[in-house]
């Protein structure tokens, strides 16, 4: 069972795993140069869970699944996955992962049946085996009617599907996943999300790097945040934003700006009037039960509301908490 | 491992045929460039042009040899002669015109300088821009050159053995009177010397006869005389004789006369008594000669004189003594025809020339293809085959799919050796087809056994690929492997002889040829397609090539993990 636990080496709370799981990472550290960029990095997965590695760019999420998928060797720490070591045994570990990098590793001439066919054979099926799992994944990510196109005819979002379904063709055991859906339309994210769903429903165990939270937030039993290549905060999303201590938010535009003083009440605080908007307003609230009470003030007191919106807290508050930075600049559309 | 290999191998073929450009790269254009420089270019192998050149010709001989210029350059079926009035006409026609490489001036008196014996020369203005065809057209000038100089020649030749001819002759007729001059001497010679030696017999016999004459009237001379000194002799001898016998007479008798008066005296000292001893004794008388003496004094003389005998006398004179016969000479003409004229007429110096032979056979006409075709397949698959490697291991790189296949379990020697064997087939597969079109289209030589151009061939291609990855280790992007592989190819072929023969080069550069597998492989196809040699020359240049190959393949493994930080 997960607990709640402190991080030693940021010193925040989280969740951390016994190191009983499929992917056991102890210590891991590695450098580029005099660039630290994972520093005494701890995790465990557990088979069939699915973690999401969260963290803003340069975090270090990338480097730290090239070095599960053993692209890259660590300075320093160790990885065990389905019980191998990866210094000792890469290539037993090779057998058990799929990997799908952030870019859209694809020969581009090639057709999308060539690209699943080649990747499925390279991991030792047979012909016959390829045949049936590439037709399986070109169904799983819908893209079956353009099996014989070329790569370089699908659009952005095919590409990133099919860059998915070459990293599972072969049905591993451990999945990494590095921000599959980056750039991709809302539909195509949507139908990468639901394989990796079904994915993880079949028994995979997916370790899911991303800077979206709310991608994080739909799929991911866990989460681990990662700011300069150290762990911030490990558990379930509720954990982790409870771990930050947020609240609610709601924000109001008014259609001119309010009388002072129109909360009569000051639920938290006016958390901020901008400069140049004086017509919006911040509040935190202890609750969302309070939106209701908040509009009812603001009309009472003459403010004519134009537009209000409710803002849960979340990952990204949390790692605003946590770290003092932002996630990422823009969230997903 | 075997399994990355096949499975990349056949990946790379995958891509390769997707890869419109690639295949353009790899027979079109190459037999584009091939078709193009083997028609314009084949003049400089020998190639009979198919174009009609223009040559402007200023005459300001009007002679033979003028006349014998513009017959033989006109009946060259590639060039036309166009007379121009002046140098600058000829001069702004070449420059004006893209089919006139040159102008050719002959200029006044070149028959008359040539026929006295002169050196006669034409001008001839080259345009520089046009320095390939105009090379063309001078061969043929030589050519023209050679068999008017030649013509010439054996005119003179014959005006010369006619003459000789004439000279021998009289010089024949000097001999044989010359030579009868020198019997008529002879036999002169000889008369001389029999009456020289008769002459010397008669007066032989002739001194002998006096001789003998001679001697025998001195002998009867000296007979005469001893008989009357024998005669006188005698008379002298008894009157001696007389004599003697008188003294030996008194002598005898004194003998006796002593003997009586020693008795005597003998007597008279008995009768002397005691006085006896007082008588002196008497005088002594000689001791008479003995009786033998006196016997022989009165032995009658014997005198007898031998009349000499003149011996024979030899006649004074002998033959030998003559003085010699002052004969002069006879006339030794030493007019020996043969060392007057040679055995044979006199021959003018011959032309010094030549004449091309192809080293493998009759035929010195080089197919410019035999050079284009494999030189610009070399050069193309150079081009692809590099391309290929480097530009598809940093394309692999760059799109990821590189760090997927190795995530997916293929080791990177297995990936390295699947995408370089598949280059290196792709690149035999090119010459192999190239060397079939050139052969179907151009009429290209393949030699004595053209499947022993597969072996240079499989060394070029995997050279190709193994420099391939060498340009990857030093370019490592996308942008910079296109100009720098293009770059590293095409000097790699211009310099190993690809594009032109290897001659071309100044020595420097010939050197760096040495450690290019282009230049090796060049040599092993000329010598089996333009030189005909036989096919085990050329495994040699490729093993050269491979040394070569593997040399680049060293260098890019220890260089890949460049392409991969």
């Amino acid at each position: 069972m997960p607990q709640l636990c402190l991080n030693p080496a940021s010193g925040n709370i989280g969740t951390v795993l016994a190191p009983q799981g499929i992917v056991d990472v102890v210590g891991l550290a590695k450098s580029y140069g005099s660039r630290l960029v994972l520093h005494d990095l701890s995790f465990s997965v557990r088979a069939g869970e699915v973690v999401g590695l969260l963290g803003p760019n340069g975090a270090g999420k990338t480097t730290t699944l090239s070095i599960l998928a053993t692209l890259r060797g660590a300075d320093a720490g160790t990885v065990r996955i389905a019980g191998f070591d990866l210094r000792a045994r890469p290539g037993a570990i090779r057998r058990k992962l799929g990997f799908v990098p952030q870019a859209i590793a694809l020969y581009p001439s090639l057709s999308a049946y060539q690209n699943l066919d080649l990747f499925a054979r390279v991991q030792g099926l047979s012909a016959s085996e390829a045949r049936r799992s590439c037709a399986a994944a070109l169904e799983e990510v819908e893209l079956s009617d353009r099996a014989n196109d070329p790569v370089a005819t699908l659009s952005g979002g095919m590409k990133r599907r099919l860059n998915l379904a070459c990293g599972v063709v072969h049905r591993p055991e451990v999945l990494l996943l590095d921000e599959p859906t980056v750039g991709v339309d809302p539909q195509s994210r949507e139908k990468i999300l639901k394989t990796i769903r079904a994915l993880a429903r079949a028994g995979a165990t997916v370790i899911y790097s991303t800077h979206y939270m709310d991608e994080v937030e739909r799929i991911c039993d866990r989460v681990l945040l990662i700011d300069r290549g150290r762990l911030v905060a490990a558990g379930t999303v509720a954990e982790v934003v409870a771990l930050a201590g947020e609240h609610p938010r709601i924000e109001i535009t008014f259609e001119r700006e309010p009388p002072p003083n129109w909360c009569a009440r000051p639920l938290l605080s006016v958390n901020s009037v901008a400069g140049a908007e004086r017509n919006k307003v911040e509040l935190k609230l202890d609750n969302l039960s309070q939106v209701r009470e908040v509009l009812e003030q603001a009309r009472a007191a003459g403010g004519r509301v134009l537009e209000f919106s409710v803002h849960s807290p979340n990952l990204s508050d949390a790692f605003m908490t946590l770290t003092g930075r932002a996630l990422r600049d823009a969230e997903p559309a | 491992m075997l399994r990355t290999v096949a499975f990349v191998f056949r990946n790379e073929f995958r891509l390769f045929v997707r890869d419109r450009a690639a295949l353009f790269m790899l027979f079109l254009a190459p037999i584009v460039i091939i078709a193009v420089a083997g028609f314009s270019l084949g003049a400089m192998y020998g190639a009979p042009s198919r174009r009609v050149y223009v040559i402007p010709l200023v005459n300001h001989d009007h002679g033979a040899i003028a006349a014998a210029i513009v017959r033989g350059l006109s009946h060259r079926g590639a060039l036309r002669l166009s007379e121009q009035p002046d140098l600058d006409s000829s001069l702004s026609f070449v420059a004006r015109r893209d089919d006139a490489p040159m102008a050719i001036v002959i200029p006044a008196g070149t028959t008359a300088a040539f026929e006295s014996g002169k050196t006669a020369l034409v001008r001839v203005y080259i345009d520089p821009v046009k320095r390939i065809q105009a090379s063309a057209i001078e061969l043929q000038l030589s050519r023209l050159s050679r068999q008017i100089a030649a013509t010439a020649r054996r005119r003179a030749q014959k005006a010369l053995a006619k003459r000789t001819a004439d000279l021998r002759a009289q010089l024949d007729r000097i001999v044989a009177r010359t030579r009868a001059i020198q019997s008529e001497f002879a036999e002169f010679e000889r008369t001389l010397k029999g009456s020289r030696a008769e002459l010397a017999s008669a007066m032989a016999r002739r001194m002998r006869a006096r001789m003998k004459t001679l001697r025998e009237s001195v002998q009867a001379a000296i007979e005469r005389s001893a008989s009357a000194q024998k005669a006188q002799l005698r008379g002298e001898l008894a009157r001696k004789q007389a004599a003697v016998a008188a003294v030996v007479t008194y002598l005898g008798q004194l003998q006796s006369s002593k003997r009586e008066f020693e008795r005597w005296f003998a007597s008279l000292k008995t009768m002397a008594g005691s006085h006896a001893s007082e008588i002196p004794p008497p005088p002594r008388f000689p001791a008479p000669p003995s009786d033998r003496v006196l016997a022989e004094l009165s032995r009658p003389l014997s005198v007898s004189i031998h009349t000499p005998t003149i011996p024979a006398l030899k006649p004074v004179f002998d033959a030998s003594e003559l003085p010699p016969l002052a004969v002069p000479a006879a006339p030794r003409f030493s007019l020996d025809v043969g060392r007057l004229l040679p055995a044979e007429t006199p021959v003018l110096p011959g032309q010094f020339g030549w004449r091309e032979r192809s080293l493998a056979g009759p035929s010195a006409t080089v197919n410019s293809f035999d050079q284009y075709v494999p030189g610009f397949g070399v050069t193309f698959l150079l081009l692809d085959v590099v391309w290929g490697v480097s530009v598809g291991l940093i394309d692999e790189r760059d799109w990821g799919t590189l760090e997927r296949l190795r995530a997916s379990g293929a080791s990177l020697v297995g990936m390295m050796v699947g995408k370089l064997s598949s280059r290196f087939v792709v690149g035999f597969i090119q010459m192999v087809v190239l060397f079939a079109v050139g052969w179907a289209l151009f009429g290209v030589e393949l030699g004595r056994s053209p499947a022993m151009l597969l072996l240079p061939t499989a060394a070029i291609a995997f050279a190709a690929a193994a420099f391939g990855l060498v340009i990857a280790c030093i370019t490592q992007t996308r942008d910079s492997v296109l100009p720098i592989g293009a770059v590293a190819a095409m000097s790699m072929s211009a310099i190993g002889g690809c594009w032109w023969p290897l001659g071309f080069e100044p020595q420097w550069m010939r050197a760096i040829a040495q450690w290019m597998p282009t230049t090796w492989t060049m040599q092993a196809y000329n010598d089996l397609m333009i030189r005909g040699l036989a096919p085990s020359s050329a495994v040699v240049p490729a093993a050269a090539t491979l040394g070569l190959g593997t040399l680049f393949l060293l260098i890019g493994i220890v260089g890949s993990p460049r392409i991969y930080k």
